[in-house]
């Protein structure tokens, strides 16, 4: 019996390089699986960070107001003064960088587990830009692909062969050792400044404002469409009352940018209300109020977010549900 | 396809068992038809100007071979140079000279500028420049020369000579082959040989450990200041160059490790391209060691017969084609000024060094060994850092405010994601040690050469869970890959 087997394994013969990838493969496979879960046990053991916020998003707000978006989401609104003038629990789920796809994919497990009341969806200028980073940044998402199914869909977007690549341990967790290391360490809950999700900006701009052209054209990305599209349907779906908002930037725009007015066309023919301050005059005229151009600081927060609110309260649909929270 | 892609990785396997299963006879089809596939995967058109020159300089070289006379063989070689290098010159240079003319002309004449600009927007061609057309070209050329020369013998089969332009895993970035060593090896029986795979998988796994966990994490800080480097103070920027210097070296290092293992996996053996650079003692050495394949071209096709002809001159002469010849190499990279005062720069550095021989020799003699090995590696280190800012840098005038800044501007160094950080300086020191190691202990306990097996697939099995835990899967292509 171990004579043809010698035979067959003879060193340095093909069955023995076979064997011995075989048996590298075998040890890869072990120490990505034992490496793999050690990482995942403390991703979702942090207790601060960015990583934990999302986390914390997709699995643990029951809040009744949530914000989505990017950076603009994440650093201008505050759920504190949602919280405090709606009298509703409220929490930002927007991070910094993200395109439309986090949003979506957040949403879709979100509504898995249970229905806000109303969601507040911040839409940047060039939300429908094509751009590659843009799917290099679902990156985000990986540690949820294996627990969340509703989310594959969108996080296979990053490339045809994702699916292959998540059969890694490791590979969801690519990128992230130092920060899960951060995340679970007490130092790091003191570090970041965390306001339900919102991160304040401390900057304030000292300049001029200047002129920026919006008209010119840049290829639209469809399947980011689609997911915008995709948003608004679910939320209806759900029943839960929609919001898009163009929050302030710091500079006079000549023509309108292609993304928004293709979001504001969509939003109409879907009949859900696109809530715009982007051109708004306060805040062109005081650089103060912002940290830089795009986003604006601590202080241009309250004053949105209240602006925001009025808005917000003014409306038939709000009115009615504070008037059957009050019956309640 | 890049190497690094899960896509190449499956296209190779798929390569690498046909290799196997193929007859002597076809194997060289098996070669083409995977190196055409290769090249054109993104689109096929870019395949016409490689598969042109292939069978141009096929038949040129059997043209001189059969010239009768001396000045017949002269112009057919001339014609074949000067088509090879003309296309050359079209697809990266012709940009560039369009506009160096036009400047020119706008400067001569006031009154012609106008119709001058106009001109010169008419004339700017959109030219996608075929991937790895300057190797390509430079393996034809030397080649036509040593056919010419009497040192090769023109390929009789037209199969062989294209699969040695076109072979796939030196066809984007070399290395510079020479025809001397690569045709023999096609017609060899393509025996299953079990160090041949064994070597070359972990030559590959090295590679991609270079390009993915080093080059493309390095990248990451460096492309956050060189495209905003007039923020950043100049402590920020000394560390973005350094970090370059050693994006540049993982980064291409990596390449040609991986070219090298997938070329040594299918049984071909191609040249060394680096030998631990950053430890060479002088700018001079430096170049011995860095990109050999290119510089050993350079210097047997240009340096050489150019220093021969300027021989009268004397020591000038050496001087006069060693400056030549990296303003050329310089300018090899692509068709900018920071390239060619890239090139200027070596060509400063390696005068001086080649004046101040004996002196530094005699300095070197007073000073502990050790001291003077540390002092060479710094000092050619940090020449190169300065000279790789104009190689970075979009615009002579960018390199030179980078210069400007680094010198004036003060402030707190730029550290957006502590992480990228940590990686990066991880990653340096994992390669300053690994390159240490073999130059200075070679000879030491070593893990990837190993007799224990499990210790060398440990130690293998580390290196891809690295790759896994901190490489940047979504990182760029190869730098070469421009050139």
């Amino acid at each position: 019996m171990i004579e043809p087997l010698k035979k067959i394994f003879k060193r340095r013969s093909f069955p023995y390089l076979f064997f011995k990838i075989a048996v590298f493969f075998i040890l890869l496979f072990l120490v990505d699986f034992f490496v793999g879960n050690i990482f995942k046990h403390f991703f979702f053991k942090q207790t601060s960070g960015w990583e934990y916020r999302t986390k914390y998003s997709i699995e643990d707000t029951k809040a009744d107001i949530l914000i989505f978006g990017a950076s603009r989401a994440q650093q201008q609104y505050n759920p504190v003064y949602f919280e405090e003038r709606l009298n509703e629990t409220c929490y930002n789920v927007g991070r910094d960088g993200e395109p439309i796809f986090y949003s979506y994919a957040v949403l879709q497990a979100i509504l898995q587990r249970y229905k806000p009341k109303i969601i507040i969806f911040d839409v940047d200028n060039a939300v429908f830009m094509e751009k590659q980073s843009s799917y290099d940044r679902i990156a985000a998402l990986l540690p949820f692909y294996e627990k969340h199914p509703e989310m594959r869909s969108v996080i296979e977007l990053r490339g045809p062969f994702e699916k292959l690549k998540l059969q890694s341990h490791i590979y969801p967790y690519n990128s992230l050792l130092f920060k899960i290391a951060m995340g679970n360490t007490e130092f790091n809950k003191k570090r970041n400044v965390d306001i339900k999700g919102y991160v304040p900006l401390s900057n304030s701009l000292n300049e001029p404002i200047r002129k920026v052209d919006l008209s010119s054209k840049y290829p639209i990305d469809s399947n980011k469409v689609n997911c915008y599209k995709s948003f608004i349907n679910d939320c209806i779906k759900a029943n839960v009352k929609l919001y898009l908002v163009s929050s302030p930037y710091f500079f006079q725009s000549t023509g309108s940018d292609t993304s928004i007015a293709l979001a504001k066309k969509i939003a109409n023919e879907k009949n859900i209300e696109f809530i715009d301050f982007s051109k708004d005059g306060f805040f062109k005229s005081n650089s103060k109020l912002f940290d830089d151009t795009v986003h604006v600081n601590f202080a241009g927060s309250t004053i949105f977010c209240n602006r925001l609110i009025d808005t917000l309260i003014s409306r038939d649909h709000y009115k009615t549900v504070k008037i059957s929270n009050d019956i309640k | 396809m890049v190497f690094d892609s899960l896509s190449y990785f499956l296209f190779f396997f798929l390569v690498i068992i046909l290799n196997y299963c193929t007859p002597l006879q076809y194997r060289w089809v098996l070669l083409l038809i995977a190196s055409i596939f290769f090249y054109s995967y993104t689109n096929p058109v870019y395949l016409i100007v490689p598969l042109f020159i292939s069978l141009f300089t096929y038949s040129a070289a059997l043209q001189i071979e059969k010239a009768n006379t001396h000045t017949k063989k002269q112009w057919v070689f001339i014609i074949a140079v000067v088509i090879n290098a003309g296309l050359l010159v079209f697809f990266k240079y012709s940009n560039f000279f369009s506009n160096l003319l036009f400047d020119g002309l706008n400067f001569l004449n006031g009154r012609f500028a106008h119709s001058g600009e106009l001109y010169k927007n008419d004339l700017l061609i959109k030219i996608i420049a075929p991937l790895g057309i300057s190797y390509i070209i430079f393996q034809a050329i030397g080649y036509l020369i040593d056919v010419k020369n009497g040192n090769q013998l023109a390929e009789k089969n037209i199969g062989y000579f294209t699969t040695y332009i076109l072979f796939f895993p030196k066809l984007i970035a070399g290395p510079v082959e020479k025809e001397s060593l690569f045709l023999p090896q096609i017609s060899k029986t393509p025996v299953f040989r079990y160090d041949d795979i064994s070597v070359g998988l972990k030559r590959v796994i090295w590679g991609l450990f270079k390009k993915l966990v080093i080059a493309d994490r390095l990248s990451i800080y460096v492309n956050a200041v060189y495209n905003n480097f007039e923020h950043h103070s100049g402590a920020t920027l000394a560390i973005a160059a350094f970090f370059y210097t050693f994006q540049l070296y993982a980064d291409f290092s990596g390449y040609t490790d991986m070219a090298l293992g997938f070329a040594k996996m299918l049984g071909f053996d191609l040249m060394e391209n680096f030998n631990r650079p950053f430890l060479a003692k002088s700018v001079t050495e430096f170049w011995r060691r860095f990109h050999m394949s290119l510089s050993s071209w350079f210097n047997e096709y240009f340096y050489t017969p150019l220093s021969i002809a300027k021989r009268d001159w004397g020591k000038w002469g050496a001087v006069y084609s060693l400056f030549i010849t990296f303003i050329i190499l310089g300018f090899w990279h692509g068709a900018n000024w920071t390239f060619i005062i890239f090139g200027i720069l070596q060509g400063c550095i390696l005068s001086i060094e080649f004046f101040t021989r004996s002196m530094r020799k005699t300095v070197r003699k007073k000073i502990p060994a050790f001291l003077n090995t540390i002092a060479g590696i710094v000092f050619t280190i940090s020449y190169y850092t300065f000279s790789l800012i104009f190689f970075r840098s979009g615009s002579v005038m960018d390199a030179l405010h980078y210069i400007k800044r680094l010198f004036s501007s003060r402030g707190s160094v730029f550290i957006e994601n502590p992480s990228i950080m940590l990686f990066s300086l991880m990653g340096i020191f994992f390669l300053a040690i690994v390159e240490c190691k073999k130059e200075y202990w070679n000879e030491l306990f070593t893990l990837s050469n190993n007799r224990n097996w499990i210790v060398r697939n440990c130690y293998y099995c580390f290196l891809l869970l690295v790759i896994l835990i901190a490489g940047v899967f979504d990182g760029g292509e190869f730098i070469y890959f421009q050139f």
